[in-house]
């Protein structure tokens, strides 16, 4: 396995993050939340390192790491679209957008583009049925979608990312 | 603090579980997750329990009693509760049981006979599939669709042998046990995992597909990998050991370690002498002790040497200190240098002889030199006989760097004749025998199964000897063997050397 090192900015958050909680070992989410946040997803040798740096094993982290499902262990595109597929989305035409969004970014369900800019993926309810359909883009909501609405606001990613390249 | 079991009064301490307080009763609460020795997780919901005004079933594992509770056991509310739980776990089961190992011994079948009974509602063809047999170390085999999540594996782990190898990946019906990519499961004590594991998911390499456990015969006996002397019970049929497991004895951690586990192996080993290896050839074992008696008669006392073993039992260093008496030779030695001590915090001794301390015993009363002044007298050329234990009379040999002496006879139950004349020896479950391990405790040990045909135990092969030499040392039976361990020894003169169940200490 790769040696994984941390970024700075993360070591300086480390012992912080630590001091919030009664054990070194309650600080496992948050951290691991922040490596998630500056890499875009948790791999697997940063388990071994934050093992190592909050005195808990292996085998732990990993066990946390595949219990919550908003950890994300391969890498994604720099937006990660999550569509609602319960049951007020799923009624408000959550179907048709999935179908739709597949269809324009060429992938499938759990997959990303080849330029790397989307990655496409159901969620279970995201607790915004007043304005369903949702969808989620990196941390922002999406409401009351519809093709249309969609259709621009995946215009508006793909411009911003290459603005940004 | 009093509270009400099934109708029944009660008192506990104060923070002892509900399951704990029904066991002390004699009820048995069902469980799989739950494990005297590990810590509460009350993940399998099998031990739910109805508490009278409780709204809920409670986990009886994990609910501590409280003053004036009412539990009910095995009331319709709970037996329908463990029915409905024993069914979600079988709901993925493989229908495994004419092939697994684990059946016989199967939480799964004993609870399903007692409280399932009920017709599968899932076809089986939708069954969650996982691995099979995986090769997960050295003497563990893991099949992922027999799990049913108890993690009292991974418990075992993090808490016990504090290696943490295992983890629960994923959640929900896609979770299963892991370990981390590349590692192996290779503990000292990976085979209690396979004891611990309530179903058939963890089972031993070493037992996997040799006997179905409805046949085994289980004899008490007591480990002689080390000073530690472990309670274990031999499982054996038609005369063969198959496996070794802990026997629950209060003051012992109920484990033992994989090396313990693996010593019945000798027995059987290939190259295990059943005859007497002369150099006059293959001799039958009793010939061999006449062949060695036969040597010996033509010597000077001075010239024979005699060499106890802490690998030896009492009975077996006795008779040797009492045929070196008989024989009217200095040169003996029932000595032996060690400091045992538990090496790793659990179980295993630094002292790998079981018997350390009874042979300190047998040399305080019989006297004879120590293993240095041993060893120059055996340098010194004037020695031509030396009857001991393969160990030690390899080890003097080795030392002592001397030309063999014309007559080395050793006894011996494993292979590895060495430099000398092997008489075949009895093992120690071969025949009942006392140690007493590195805190002072008697152990005794248990005839599981019988020894090669004519292959005695060393303490009668000494007595047999001093017979046909005229200078007869009356041991004849272990009962005379006792009486004399009772008589000679005074630390020992009170012990209950023949009662199985009465626990002794020494002073």
């Amino acid at each position: 396995m790769k040696k994984f090192k941390f970024s700075e900015e993360f070591n300086r958050k480390v012992a912080p993050t630590v001091a919030r909680y009664p054990r070194a070992e309650a600080a496992l989410i948050p951290l691991m939340q922040e490596v998630q946040r500056e890499l875009g997803h948790f791999p697997d040798e940063a388990a071994q390192a934050l093992a190592g740096l909050l005195g808990v094993s292996y085998a732990r982290v990993k066990g946390v790491l595949t219990f919550y499902t908003m950890f994300r262990r391969e890498p994604g595109g720099k937006y990660l679209l999550q569509v609602c597929r319960n049951l007020s989305c799923h009624l408000a035409g959550s179907v048709k957008l999935l179908e739709y969004l597949k269809g324009r970014l060429g992938i499938e369900e759990g997959g990303t583009t080849h330029d790397g800019v989307f990655t496409l993926i159901t969620a279970e309810c995201l607790g915004a049925c007043g304005t369903a359909p949702v969808m989620m883009v990196n941390d922002d909501y999406h409401e009351s979608l519809t093709v249309e609405k969609l259709d621009k606001l995946i215009s508006d990613l793909r411009a911003a990312a290459k603005a940004h390249k | 603090m009093k509270l009400k079991i099934d109708g029944k009064e009660t008192e506990v301490k104060p923070g002892t579980s509900i399951l704990g307080a029904a066991q002390a009763m004699g009820v048995l609460i069902p469980r799989y997750c739950y494990h005297p020795s590990l810590s509460v997780s009350g993940n399998c919901r099998m031990c739910l329990v109805e508490i009278e005004g409780a709204p809920k079933l409670v986990t009886a594992c994990s609910t501590p009693c409280a003053e004036g509770m009412s539990v009910l056991t095995a009331s319709e509310k709970a037996r329908a509760a463990r029915r409905d739980v024993l069914e979600f776990l079988l709901i993925n089961h493989p229908l495994d049981c004419p092939i697994c190992d684990q059946a016989g011994e199967c939480g799964l079948q004993d609870y399903y006979m007692e409280h399932g009974l009920h017709k599968s509602r899932f076809p089986q063809t939708d069954k969650v599939r996982r691995h099979k047999r995986r090769d997960i170390g050295k003497h563990l085999v893991l099949d992922n669709e027999r799990c049913i999540l108890c993690t009292r594996c991974v418990r075992f782990c993090e808490e016990i042998t504090k290696t943490d190898e295992l983890c629960v990946r994923e959640r929900g019906d896609h979770s299963y046990i892991d370990l981390k990519p590349g590692a192996r499961l290779d503990n000292d004590y990976s085979l209690n995992i396979a004891d611990l594991c309530p179903v058939g998911a963890f089972t031993s390499a070493d037992f996997r597909f040799r006997q179905r456990v409805w046949f085994l015969q289980r004899t008490p006996s007591v480990c002689a990998g080390c000073a530690t002397g472990c309670p274990l019970e031999v499982h054996h049929k038609d005369n063969v050991v198959y496996r070794l497991m802990p026997r629950p004895v209060e003051g012992f951690p109920p484990w033992l370690c994989d090396e313990g586990r693996m010593t019945y192996k000798s027995l059987r080993a290939p190259g295990r002498p059943a005859a007497a290896f002369c150099e006059e050839g293959n001799l039958k074992p009793a010939a061999g002790l006449r062949f060695a008696a036969s040597r010996l008669g033509k010597l000077k006392p001075e010239q024979v040497a005699i060499f106890g073993s802490p690998f030896m039992s009492l009975e077996d260093n006795l008779a040797l200190a009492e045929l070196a008496a008989a024989l009217g030779t200095k040169n003996f030695c029932l000595h032996f240098n060690t400091e045992p001590g538990i090496k790793d915090g659990i179980l295993m001794n630094t002292d790998h002889s079981p018997n350390s301390r009874g042979l300190a015993l047998i040399h305080a009363v019989y006297g004879g030199y120590t293993r240095e002044q041993f060893s120059e007298r055996l340098a010194s050329g004037e020695v031509k006989f030396i009857l001991g234990r393969n160990e030690e009379v390899k080890a003097a040999l080795n030392a002592a760097r001397t030309d063999i002496p014309s007559s080395v006879f050793s006894f011996s139950d494993e292979p590895a004749p060495g430099r000398a004349c092997v008489l075949p020896a009895a093992g120690h479950f071969e025949s009942d025998c006392l140690f007493i391990n590195y805190a002072g405790r008697l152990r005794r040990a248990r005839a599981a199964v019988k020894a090669p045909e004519g292959v005695l135990p060393v303490w009668q092969a000494a007595d047999r000897i001093a017979s046909m030499l005229g200078a007869p040392i009356r041991l004849e039976t272990r009962a005379a063997v006792l009486e004399r361990i009772k008589a000679k020894i005074p630390e020992l003169a009170d012990a209950p050397l023949a009662d199985d169940t009465a626990e002794f200490y020494l002073k």
